[in-house]
């Protein structure tokens, strides 16, 4: 009802095409995602740099990276191995090309307190993408089985593409706006990825 | 807004065809918009959903581009 209400306001604003999704979230058979409208950015102060939000993206990396490395290691059967260690290997591509748009941002070619100086986080531990402490996750998966581990980073993977959309849209300048916007569309790649591995174990 | 647009026909798209638009389109193509409270959002939304209550849409529409296929759920 509400989004009905919504539309029609929309349309009477002189919206082209706007539709309400019939049945609401209800009805949604698709992924989820979890948090506040601003979950992972909140760290910043109202008028985050773009530089900020590149830390960010690129600590959050850095905890998926480690979580995939693991996973990688623990697994026993091949395709779960080939699996974790492609999106490991991904999340580091990912951290250089985020590094790369900070030092053209930055005009820094090196910076050894990227980007913890950037990232204000009173907790040492990494964070996930998704927000959730690299510890935490470590210890919930041990003794789980492949499927928990796959569900679980398809709700990382789900809330990386949440994040960065919403970056892509918050963040100024060229650069930035393409790599998150590259981002949200490789993390796409690897929900399907995680979810084709779901579906066969 | 009015209690009128509750009961103006609007084009109502099922989830089936907002899950094959939403993958084929690109983020920056659409507006896609959660129009129910924080506390809702917060436990679960669709990736990338923009956050704006019914309530405040009269005014917060301007935040969307008018000429982009815009979904409300």
């Amino acid at each position: 009802m509400r989004s009905r209400a919504a539309a029609a306001v929309l349309a009477r604003e002189g919206f082209k095409e706007a539709y309400s999704m019939e049945g609401g979230i209800r009805a949604w058979k698709g992924l989820r995602a979890a948090g506040a409208p601003d979950a992972g950015m909140a760290y910043f102060e109202p008028g985050k740099k773009p530089e900020e939000m590149i830390a960010l993206a690129w600590m959050l990396e850095e905890g998926s990276c480690k979580f995939y490395k693991e996973m990688g290691i623990r697994e026993k059967s091949p395709e779960a191995v080939a699996l974790f260690q492609g999106l490991w290997g991904d999340e580091e591509k990912h951290k250089s090309s985020l590094f790369e748009i900070y030092q053209r941002l930055s005009g820094k070619d090196s910076d050894p307190d990227f980007p913890r100086s950037l990232v204000a986080l009173e907790s040492g531990d990494d964070f996930l993408e998704g927000g959730i402490g690299l510890k935490k996750a470590l210890e919930w998966s041990r003794g789980k089985d492949l499927k928990d581990i796959l569900e679980f980073s398809i709700s990382l993977e789900v809330n990386a593409i949440d994040l960065y959309i919403k970056m892509e849209r918050e963040v100024e300048g060229k650069p930035p706006k393409e790599i998150f916007l590259a981002l949200s569309n490789q993390e796409r790649n690897h929900l399907k990825r995680l979810s084709a591995a779901l579906e066969k174990d | 807004m009015g209690i009128l647009d509750y009961f103006k026909p609007v084009s109502t798209w099922p989830p089936d065809r907002v899950r094959q638009f939403l993958d084929q389109k690109s983020p920056q193509e659409y507006n896609l918009v959660d129009v129910r409270t924080p506390k809702e959002y917060e436990q679960e939304h669709l990736p990338g959903a923009r956050l704006i209550p019914v309530g405040e849409l009269e005014t917060r529409w301007k935040e969307l581009d008018r000429n982009k296929p815009t979904i409300t759920y």
